[in-house]
């Protein structure tokens, strides 16, 4: 699953550091999702879209083709 | 307390752990040491309760999850090779008491096993029920 999470941050002049206390969350949550290795639970990107007030699929992109078959 | 410095109480603390295992051992007395075990466990709970830096969330609770059972999987798989070779090596060797003795302690491992595989399949349906099925 990609994301725009970087550049919403960007936007907004954040720091990993400052988004992850905000979001009650490790620096390296917010690192190993911008860097896609790992997947955010609902509640969490639920969150993340909340804080910069705009929806989970303006910011999470999910890749169809390259999630593996459960 | 920063993080930092919690780790550096963690490291202080196995280093006194060893020490006191080591002079524990030498004078033949293990209640000092399982004394000593239980009160740097108990510091190290306490000191947690103090650190400013949050130390967990859902990642690092899913990579302590899978970590768990990936480490449950792997000692089940050396505990029953290691004790099914203990029973082969001794159990009904008559000949040599001694081997005996260790087909008899593989017995006992294969079921510490068991009882590890019972414990798992009762808290799976009891995890099934609280997540829904």
């Amino acid at each position: 699953m990609k994301n725009r999470i970087k550049v919403f941050r960007a936007m907004h002049d954040l720091t990993q550091e400052a988004l992850a206390h905000h979001l009650g969350v490790t620096r390296q949550t917010i690192q190993a999702i911008e860097t896609g290795k790992y997947d955010p639970s609902l509640p969490l990107a639920g969150k993340i879209a909340h804080y910069f007030h705009t929806t989970i699929e303006e910011i999470f992109i999910f890749d169809f083709e390259d999630e593996p078959s459960r | 307390m920063k993080k930092n410095v919690f780790n550096l109480l963690i490291a202080i603390i196995a280093v006194l752990e060893v020490l006191l295992f080591v002079w524990a051992f030498r004078i033949r007395a293990p209640f000092p040491f399982v004394a000593g075990l239980l009160l740097g466990i108990a510091v190290i709970f306490l000191a947690r309760m103090y650190v400013d830096d949050l130390m967990e969330d859902e990642r690092t609770r899913k990579i302590r999850e899978q970590t768990a059972l990936t480490t449950l999987q792997i000692s089940w798989i050396a505990l029953l090779a290691f004790s099914l070779w203990m029973i082969i090596e001794g159990a009904g060797n008559r000949a040599n008491p001694e081997l005996r003795r260790l087909g008899v302690f593989g017995i006992g491992l294969l079921l510490v096993n068991a009882g590890m595989i019972i414990v798992f399949i009762l808290l799976s349906f009891y995890f099934r029920k609280q997540y829904g099925e």
